[in-house]
């Protein structure tokens, strides 16, 4: 599938770069959660230093390549950009991708021998890689276990319009070949299987479970689920043809599935199917638009009541609903119209209402949703195992994963190193 | 329709239906070009420079090379041209034509020669075929013809006094304008010489002998000509500040007319060229770069501006700026001091940088309301925070000793 979104030119880069005002103490840095060194990397860019530029931004980030396709700069660095006080906020993100899109990531490498003790990294994804790199940095000698393909949701999960696969698969092949030391193909379930060699461990499994839709309907053939299915058009495999698919949820994940399925047949209607408003979709609003351009209807205020259907999908029930008060969330929760009972017909439903924690390490403390309890600097209640990531923080996005990698691989160095900061 | 503004003027006796002119350089290089600028609106044109049919000028291509940001690569632009290929033959047919289709506009001719003989020979011509106004290249920086060829006639006081000379005598009642380099000791020494020599006026000035760049790869000068490069003649809006130098100097210390060229770019630069003295601007790299339609703006540009301030003519703008320049000495002292327009500020910190990197360390930064805090104690009121606020936020306040009278330098750009 071809990306959505095509690079900058090296005119337009130069113009945006341009319109950068090199702040000092530049907001749009503060509000990176990897903290790259934006005002810098733009001003490299501005004398056309583009493999300085990398530098800039490679030293800050491991995931370099994924971030500059699929970071959500309105919710970070763009958001506060002091241009938006005068016009319209620098596109940071593209300007970070046309570094990478024109530069290459085995240049300039210089590594530190890896003299320290070996570390466990369980779970090869954004978070895990992030603190491979950072603990490899340091002169560790970090052991992922994986039982899959390096690189976590972008690599599985995200649609190849937004990430090519060998865009992905460079970036996890450069981290792989400079700063994994070894790799074992083992699912880690408990602290226990870890023998003694590691002296400390690192746990970034992400969340592999996927919360069920409990109503009527929800076994019958045509009913998938969101991951399942970005997982398989992510491998090649051709999705279903059905001519007309609803897809429940209002969260990215929803969004993208929908995009994903609108751009693989033009012709299907696919419809995101949502309980609250249009203010409330937790959605990336560029992913929003996305999905309109390509197509995708959105039917708002309809809470899911059945899936109709014999062996087969044939439709869903839906119970309008109407906007009541704030709930925890913050948002303004759904609030059932009586006898207001519709169907959309259909003849497959795919459920992205989000993810969830398996429960593996029974030692290490969790909270009820089954998310991995830590202290500031990222420890867990076990003295020398470490979390971060999704684990940690629910869903989230690449951006904050990797910097809970780096900020564990320096909290597992001072540990490791009596309280010095490394 | 909309109310129409006079733009005429009289500048030495001729009369200009509006002060722009396309000056002696490419764009009046070739008859339909010169024809197309004066049906497109510009008040006059002066001929590309011409020659004696004996002198050979062997132009060399690329001519052009230019540095400037990616957005805006011309703001400066270099150029290896000589004078023009066509000899007095071809350019005294032209004169003739274009007097005759323009009798309203003002058609002049550049010359350049290497001896008496050749000067007055082709001032002699030019008059006959009718040209209104015969201007003198003293300041090719590619270098003069004659016994010092390769340098700028304008260079030598005494040459420029002898060859004004012999040009003034040829062409009589014609007037005779010299055009002169800024590269020089003293300008005001040559300005004098020129009226000395009974020239009538100044071109003030030309373009300004420069090395437009390397190539940094291969170590190739801009334009490369198979590897090869020379200097080139700068022009466009980097020159601007030398021009309005130059022009101010001659103005000053010289009653002389003067034709201002080098690097005015819109109106504005106009009325700045005007204010220090010059009677009517040429313009070159800026059709060069966006063609004749750039004289819609000038005009429009230049009449709302007469009409808003109330002057009635051109000319009143005329040498407006000049008792407002002292030399340093001269100057007031005022207790200068950068104030900032809280409202305005957008928190960028440049100002920050400048002062604590490049200033008096006069600024400090709250980082939690990404606000400048001046102190008054440290600052000594250099200005550069009020540079580089890209949205004019930082104005200056500045007040005489002993006395009430504060005054705000802020810059309108």
């Amino acid at each position: 599938m071809e990306e959505i979104e095509k690079t900058f030119s090296k005119e337009q880069a130069a113009i945006e770069a341009e319109r950068c005002l090199y702040c000092y103490d530049a907001p749009c840095e503060t509000a990176c959660p990897a903290h790259v060194p934006i005002a810098e990397f733009i001003q490299s860019i501005r004398t056309d230093n583009l493999k300085g530029a990398r530098e800039i931004i490679q030293e800050a980030h491991p995931f370099i390549e994924t971030c500059g396709r699929i970071c959500p700069e309105e919710s970070f660095c763009q958001s506060v950009c002091t241009r938006i006080k005068m016009d319209t906020p620098i596109k940071i993100r593209e300007l970070h991708r046309y570094i990478t899109d024109n530069t290459d990531p085995s240049e300039n490498l210089e590594l530190v021998p890896a003299t320290k003790g070996k570390i466990a990294i369980v779970g090869g994804g954004p978070a895990g890689l992030a603190c491979v790199r950072e603990l490899r940095r340091f002169g560790y000698k970090p052991v992922v276990f994986e039982k899959k393909q390096l690189g976590g949701v972008p690599a599985n999960e995200i649609s190849a319009t937004r990430l090519p696969e060998e865009i992905e698969k460079k970036e996890a092949r450069f981290l792989q070949h400079n700063f994994v030391s070894e790799i074992k193909d083992i699912a880690i379930k408990s602290l226990g299987e870890l023998n003694e060699e590691y002296s400390a461990i690192f746990i970034s499994t992400g969340l592999s479970g996927e919360l069920n839709l409990d109503i009527p309907g929800n076994n019958l053939d045509g009913v998938y689920y969101s991951r399942e299915l970005l997982k398989r058009a992510k491998s090649g495999f051709r999705l279903p043809h059905f001519k007309r698919i609803g897809v429940i949820g209002g969260g990215n994940v929803a969004v993208e599935v929908a995009s994903v399925l609108k751009i693989e047949d033009p012709l299907r209607d696919v419809e995101v199917i949502y309980r609250r408003g249009t203010k409330e979709l937790k959605a990336f609003k560029k992913e929003i638009e996305e999905a309109i351009d390509l197509g995708v209807t959105f039917q708002f205020l309809a809470i899911p009541k059945k899936i109709k259907g014999d062996k087969r999908v044939e439709g869903l029930v839906v119970t309008r609903a109407h906007l009541g008060e704030k709930d925890t969330s913050g948002r303004r929760y759904p609030v059932p119209i009586p006898n207001s009972d519709f169907i959309i017909p259909l003849d497959a439903v795919v459920i992205a209402i989000g993810q969830k924690a398996d429960v593996y390490f029974p030692k290490v403390e969790k909270n009820a949703k089954g998310l991995v309890k830590v202290s500031d600097d990222l420890m867990t209640n076990v003295k020398g195992v470490f979390a971060g990531g999704d684990i940690v923080r629910g869903a989230s996005t690449v951006v904050e994963c990797v910097a809970d990698g780096k900020k564990a691989a320096q909290n597992i160095a001072k540990y490791l190193e009596g309280g010095k900061n490394v | 329709m909309y109310k129409k503004i006079d733009l005429s003027m009289e500048f030495l006796g001729i009369r200009l239906e509006n002060p722009f002119i396309l000056s002696a350089a490419p764009p009046t290089d070739e008859f339909d070009i010169a024809y197309n600028g004066l049906k497109a609106g510009w008040g006059g044109v002066i001929l590309k420079t011409t020659s004696v049919e004996g002198n050979s000028v062997p132009l060399k291509y690329p001519m052009m090379s230019s540095f400037g940001s990616m957005s805006r690569k011309v703001i400066g632009l270099g150029n290896i041209d000589l004078i023009s290929g066509y000899h007095i033959d071809e350019i005294e047919k032209r004169v003739k034509i274009l007097k005759e289709v323009f009798p309203e506009k003002m058609i002049g001719a550049s010359i350049m020669g290497a001896k008496k003989e050749d000067w007055q020979t082709l001032v002699g011509r030019l008059k006959k075929a009718g040209v209104d106004l015969i201007e003198c290249s003293f300041s090719c920086p590619q270098g003069s013809m004659g016994e010092e060829a390769g340098r700028m006639l304008a260079q030598s006081i005494e040459a420029t006094e002898k060859v004004a000379r012999w040009v003034k005598e040829a062409a009589e009642d014609t007037p005779v304008l010299i055009k002169i380099t800024p590269q020089v000791t003293d300008i005001v020494e040559v300005a004098k010489a020129v009226k000395k020599g009974g020239a009538d006026g100044i071109t003030a000035s030309n373009t300004i002998p420069s090395l437009l760049g390397i190539d940094i790869n291969t170590f190739e000068p801009y334009p490369s000509l198979f590897g090869k490069g020379a200097y080139s003649g700068l022009s466009g809006p980097a020159i601007k500040p030398i021009t309005l130098r130059t022009i101010a100097e001659i103005a000053k210390n010289v009653d002389i007319t003067i034709s201002g060229n080098g690097g005015a770019f819109n109106w504005r630069d106009v009325v700045e060229f005007m204010s220090v003295g010059a009677s009517n601007v040429q313009f070159c790299t800026l059709p060069m770069h966006y063609g004749f339609r750039t004289i819609k703006d000038l005009k429009r540009g230049f009449a709302h501006y007469l009409s808003d301030m109330g002057f009635n003519s051109p000319l009143d703008v005329v040498g407006k700026a000049l008792p407002n320049i002292k030399s340093q000495d001269e100057l007031p002292s005022p207790k200068t001091r950068a104030e900032l327009v809280e409202e305005k500020c957008v928190g960028c910190g440049l100002c920050y940088s400048a002062c604590s990197d490049g200033g008096h360390m006069a600024i400090d930064w709250d980082s939690e309301k990404r606000l400048p805090h001046f102190d008054e104690e440290k600052c000594v009121g250099c200005a550069m925070c009020m540079q580089v606020c890209p949205v004019d936020a930082i104005k200056m306040n500045e007040k005489i000793e002993n006395s009430n009278n504060v005054h705000y330098f802020v810059e309108k750009r």
